[in-house]
């Protein structure tokens, strides 16, 4: 299969799985909380329909970059898409794309001239200092396995055994980092908090809001898939799509079970786990 | 398995469940009822889930097709409006998994 049709094939799979697995999240949630809760398609049925709502413009939005940034978003993951299920290229490339997303949130959030907006902005880089664990688990990894590659990660855990055995720690810090990427009432993701709204998604409507929520999607998908990877090794489909289930229903019963925390509470405990997740590795791998 | 193939699973299941959202809306006036068994559910159900997890069992048809049909018919009982189609659900996928279980490991 030529490589644009893999491409192509690759994102489609990463938006359907990553909008049923975001409709699974809020199935396990409302079934903890005694409700029968959506059904699993809802999340995918919600996105699609902003592509058929009318596309509207604040007033106050800065032309062009309010629609541009729906578009950088969504590349940045497609991007994402392309150097991890396409060509299993460096982990490196994968985190600077984390870097960006952080960067598209924060104008995403400024761009719509939203009060709620510009909250969303502020705390993206206020909670740039939670990424912290991001950059821990690459330095832990590259420690731990000598690469930064996939397909060398995958191969060291071929050969030693899952790295989510040996490096459970570094394993602890980046589910804290997929929890603050979830979507439905994270404890930590304190860009999208109710309190304001949707964050930097609030003005933004119909199909640019469908965009970003597609990227969503893609970017929740591409979380667990890496989690998985660097933590596993290389699945079957069937065997990334269980473990997909596994780890979203898990993040569903943490979402469900622990407050929103405020920004401050929310940036000191992500820096926290951070802190006993490096100290813990290192001391696993060298003592 | 193929991406293709992957991507067509995963189409038939989101057609499924939208097809199935609908028509238990138009049945099912109720928000939500309890203990009661869709006898045409279930056997879609049964059906769905056995073609999907055991499609070797029949030979003469390709396997991706069985798959896409089981996977379809399953999504339709498992996309059903909140509240139904969970226990035909269950149902199903005990059966077809005993049948697995019979077929791969037993026998």
């Amino acid at each position: 299969m030529n490589l644009m049709a893999e491409i192509l094939l690759n994102v489609l799979i990463a938006f359907f799985i990553g909008s049923l697995l975001f409709g699974l999240q809020r199935k396990v949630m409302a079934r903890i909380q005694m409700r029968p809760g959506p059904p699993i398609i809802q999340h995918l049925l919600h996105t699609l329909k902003f592509f058929i709502k009318e596309t509207v413009f604040p007033k106050t939005a800065a032309m062009p970059f309010y629609v541009v940034i729906t578009l950088i978003l969504m590349a940045i993951w497609v991007a994402a898409v392309i150097i991890g299920p396409v060509t299993h290229g460096p982990l490196l490339l994968l985190f600077a794309i984390f870097a960006i997303h952080k960067i598209v949130e924060h104008n995403a959030g400024s761009s719509s001239g939203s009060p709620y907006g510009k909250l969303s902005c502020v705390r993206a880089v206020f909670s740039a200092a939670a990424e912290l664990p991001l950059f821990a688990v690459l330095i832990i990894i590259y420690l731990k396995t000598g690469t930064m590659d996939l397909a060398g990660i995958i191969a060291y855990q071929d050969a030693h055994g899952a790295l989510l055995l040996s490096i459970p720690l570094t394993a602890l810090m980046f589910i804290v980092l997929i929890i603050s990427k979830s979507y439905y009432f994270s404890p930590f993701n304190i860009t999208l908090a109710k309190d304001i709204i949707s964050g930097f998604e609030t003005e933004h409507f119909g199909t640019l809001r469908g965009f970003i929520m597609m990227s969503e999607s893609i970017t929740w998908y591409m979380l667990v898939w890496i989690f998985l990877t660097v933590f596993i090794g290389g699945l079957s489909p069937i065997g990334y799509l269980i473990g997909m289930v596994i780890v979203t229903a898990v993040i569903g019963l943490i979402n469900a079970i622990t407050p929103i925390l405020n920004p401050n509470h929310s940036v000191m405990a992500e820096v926290t786990l951070a802190f006993i997740g490096i100290v813990g590795s290192i001391a696993m791998i060298y003592i | 398995m193929d991406n293709h193939l992957y991507l067509i699973y995963i189409l038939s299941f989101v057609i499924g469940s939208i097809l199935g959202l609908l028509l238990s809306y138009k049945k099912y006036s109720e928000p939500f009822i309890i203990n009661k068994i869709d006898v045409l559910a279930l056997i879609m159900a049964i059906i769905g889930w056995v073609l999907a997890l055991n499609a070797q069992l029949i030979p003469a048809i390709p396997e991706f097709i069985t798959v896409t049909v089981g996977v379809f018919l399953f999504a339709m009982v498992f996309g059903m409006r909140p509240g139904y189609g969970r226990y035909e659900t269950v149902i199903g996928f005990a059966v077809a998994g005993i049948i697995w279980i019979l077929r791969t490991v037993l026998l």
